[in-house]
């Protein structure tokens, strides 16, 4: 057992958040906060969507982070992804990040299936050479026929998000963020999405974040929970613990 | 400083992407229509006629300058006009247009008026050959005053990125900006020299004032170019005007940049 402790704190920190605090301003209107870019006196109301919040997650480790809405679950993802930045404290990050957050946003809906995939890999900053290596894999992946030739606008909402989860694995990322995200598609699809997810944590010491409700699939591939509520952190533990602890609060 | 050097780092790891997202975005303004590219031409096309015909038939002026059919003349000055009449209200908006690049991504922020630049000179690159071939056919061949044409394009890609990016960063903190912008587009036409000469004004006060507005500058600029016959030193006021409203343009852009990178995300 203490073999395993010194194994876990040997492993490399991929995310860290030191006393990360992130304040939302909040004006009465857009008005205000116009006037509030050039006089600090225009009042707003500060609202704390992360509070005083610290934790490390070490390669190839899945954690989940639970807790109801407005947790601020979503806000911590986007400051690991670099979306958002905190108010106060650090947050350092290291290697390639996947983010499927939204699956379908961030589409061209005008182009094609095909030069989507180019587009949103080379923003990820792969190479053309890089693209070409993955781009039958992801084709493969997301199944969606002929339509992978069809500008956006004509999928399905399933579809998008199909293709756009079928991207997000398929790039070979370090650290993958998921939300929400696997209950997307039928049943099928979302067999096939949690495989593939499990085979990049088997191989690839793929890092997980996972945000969601259902604990059955955060119990599947996350062996550490984070509960939270106001942005605060209520508790942090192996992920059974966790869950148990949520449970009891609601 | 450090804004700066934030925006030039963000450049240069971007650099391939800025011209794959400027050719998407060309695709994206014109794919779709029934005569797609077509309307890159059609539309200023008419815009040239419908003043051609306002100042030569209806109002019976037009007559022709220095030498060259009023047409030539006016054509000219709208060459330059039309890139910047799409960016004026285009650069405000190019933010607001690319937000999910801005709220679903790490992004960086600065390219984007970039690339919506690099997209509208392509067409500008289009207009600016027609305009040539016009010429051409007219009996005037390209001269030594044409290798202005580089330095006139440059100056008006300076000011247009700084100008998309100050403007584009305030517009997403208030709506309220952004349609001030969109109307304001005709007066800046209208009070700009495109239509009239600048030096024309007997007011030396509001000639001077004039010289500080860059679409008068880089509009007069091309009008050197193809009808003049001028070279950009010999009007050395002119000169020092613009670069006085190009650095303002500057300092404003990097302000807003580092006021509201942070900020942006959380609103939009």
């Amino acid at each position: 057992m203490s073999n395993e402790i010194n194994d876990y704190n040997e492993r490399e920190t991929v995310i860290s958040f030191k006393n990360v605090t992130k304040e939302y301003k909040l004006y009465k209107n857009d008005k205000a906060r116009f006037k509030g870019l050039f006089n600090k006196k225009v009042p707003f109301k500060l609202k704390k969507a992360v509070n005083n919040l610290s934790f490390e997650v070490k390669k190839g480790e899945g954690l989940a982070l639970i807790g109801r809405n407005g947790a601020g679950k979503s806000t911590i993802l986007k400051m690991v992804t670099g979306v958002a930045f905190p108010t106060k404290g650090e947050i350092f990050v290291d290697g390639k990040i996947s983010a499927l957050l939204e699956l379908s946003s961030g589409f061209d809906v005008e182009s094609s299936g095909i030069e989507n995939i180019y587009l949103k890999c080379s923003l990820l900053g792969m190479t053309r050479e890089e693209i070409d290596e993955v781009l039958d894999d992801i084709v493969e992946f997301a199944d969606i026929g002929d339509y992978i030739e069809q500008p956006l606008r004509s999928y399905s909402s399933g579809m998008k998000s199909r293709l756009g989860f079928a991207i997000c694995v398929n790039v070979k990322p370090d650290i993958l963020i998921v939300d929400e995200a696997l209950s997307v598609g039928d049943k099928n699809f979302k067999k096939k999405c949690i495989k593939r997810v499990r085979e990049l944590m088997a191989d690839n010491n793929v890092t997980l974040l996972f945000v969601t409700h259902s604990l059955s699939t955060a119990l599947e591939f996350c062996q550490r929970g984070i509960v939270l509520e106001q942005g605060k952190k209520l508790f942090e533990g192996p992920i059974q613990e966790a869950i148990e602890f949520y449970d009891a609060r609601e | 400083m450090s804004t700066i050097r934030q925006i030039i780092n963000e450049h240069r790891t971007f650099g391939k992407q800025i011209f794959m997202l400027a050719k998407s975005d060309l695709i994206k303004t014109y794919r779709g229509a029934a005569l797609g590219w077509a309307w890159a031409i059609v539309k200023p096309a008419m815009t040239l006629f419908v003043f051609w015909f306002g100042f030569t038939v209806g109002l019976r002026g037009g007559q022709p300058i220095a030498g060259y059919p009023y047409f030539l003349w006016q054509l000219a000055g709208f060459l330059p006009w039309f890139y910047m009449r799409s960016l004026i209200p285009g650069g405000a908006g190019c933010i607001r247009k690319y937000k999910h690049l801005v709220t679903k991504m790490k992004f960086p922020v600065s390219v984007i008026p970039t690339f919506v630049n690099i997209s509208e000179l392509m067409v500008h690159l289009v207009l600016l050959a027609i305009t040539v071939a016009l010429f051409l056919i007219f009996g005037h061949t390209p001269d030594k005053y044409y290798l202005q044409l580089p330095l006139y394009m440059l100056m008006m890609f300076v000011s247009f990125t700084a100008w998309a990016l100050f403007a584009g960063m305030l517009s997403c903190i208030s709506a309220d900006f952004q349609n001030l912008i969109k109307s304001m587009s005709t007066a800046i036409f209208w009070m700009s020299g495109i239509i009239y000469d600048v030096n024309n004004i007997q007011n030396v006060y509001i000639r001077t004032i004039l010289k500080f507005n860059p679409v008068t500058v880089i509009a007069t600029g091309y009008r050197k170019v193809f009808i003049y016959k001028e070279w950009f030193f010999e009007d050395k006021v002119e000169m020092l005007c613009y670069g006085i409203s190009l650095l303002a343009t500057l300092i404003l852009a990097i302000w807003a940049y580092k006021r509201l990178r942070k900020e942006i995300p959380d609103v939009l």
